[in-house]
């Protein structure tokens, strides 16, 4: 999982105001940082990247919601929260699947078939979540919610 | 689970000042489902205690550096909290789901008794960390109602 980049020039003496919108470009440029390749089923961590990205800008939001325009906010807050969990159902999925291909070599011969039964489930489940996510990291959507986030650190900063 | 509102941020204030209140609520929130939360059986609620961990490891990632070395480990301390509260979760949603798959059922049980353990100990070992922090906040906003600047 990618740490989280620090914030340059963050000073705790600072507004509350001043701090948000700091934190929020630095966040919002983590989430589309890692916006490449999340539909890759064979490349898991991608996906996970992003989505720890998407809820640390999640979680930035709802701590300094009140440095921000009310209805701007909670517009931009949805959304990413959509995002959040679009990536959420996704990640169950794939860590479900990992954690039953784990079992197989020693799942008891009775027990095989039920398990394949239930991973090929779960795998049809990972590619209904993956057809949801498109949507939400496709380039045009991303580049909507940058925008729209930009436009929230610039009203914090007045 | 709804976050508890916190009431009062002044978004003119320095950011210690509204910080520490943020951090205290969501610390207390995450204390409070304590009790519940450490029977084996209460599943929702060690689920609440999971996203109320959650945001206190992200709040504390986030204004963290305000409030010392406490709120480093506590940041780490609700961490391993959410992951280990995560790993219980997993098994619940999975068990109903490996209906006639014994030996899956059986390992899923074991596993989530072992988490459990675990889960109980982490906590009994994480009360000095939430200790330390509560007295780093009631520090910083000592310092800030006599006007100390930086915190010292």
């Amino acid at each position: 999982m990618a740490r989280a980049r620090e914030v340059p020039g963050f000073d705790c003496e600072e507004p509350f105001a001043v701090v948000a919108a700091r934190v929020i470009e630095v966040r919002s440029a983590e989430v589309f940082a890692h916006a490449d390749g999340v539909l890759d089923v064979d490349e898991v961590e991608r996906l996970h990247d992003m989505r720890v990205a998407t809820r640390r800008l999640r979680a930035a939001l709802e701590v300094f919601d009140s440095c921000f325009p009310r209805k701007r906010h909670r517009s931009a807050l949805k959304r990413v929260k959509a995002l959040a969990d679009a990536l959420g159902e996704r990640r169950d999925r794939d860590v479900a699947i990992g954690f039953l291909v784990g079992l197989e070599a020693e799942t008891p011969e009775a027990d095989r078939a039920g398990l394949a039964a239930l991973t090929e489930r779960l795998r049809g489940e990972q590619r209904e979540a993956n057809e949801a996510l498109a949507p939400h990291v496709a380039r045009k959507r991303l580049r909507k919610l940058r925008r729209r986030l930009r436009k929230l650190v610039k009203a914090a900063k007045k | 689970m709804k976050a508890r509102r916190v009431e009062g941020l002044d978004p003119a204030a320095p950011l210690r000042a509204d910080a520490a209140r943020i951090v205290r609520t969501r610390l207390d929130e995450l204390r409070a489902f304590a009790p519940v939360a450490l029977q084996a059986p209460a599943s929702k609620t060690q689920h609440d205690m999971r996203i109320a961990a959650k945001r206190l490891r992200y709040v504390l990632e986030i204004v963290g550096p305000c409030f010392g070395p406490e709120a480093d480990a506590a940041r780490d301390a609700a961490r391993r909290l959410q992951s280990v509260l995560g790993e219980i979760h997993d098994c619940d949603l999975m068990l109903p789901r490996a209906w006639g798959i014994e030996s899956l059922r059986v390992r899923l049980r074991e596993r989530r008794e072992r988490l459990f353990g675990e889960f109980v100990d982490l906590w009994r070992d994480s009360a000095p960390t939430w200790a330390a922090l509560g007295r780093s906040l009631d520090r910083h906003t000592f310092s800030l109602l006599r006007g100390e600047s930086r915190g010292d």
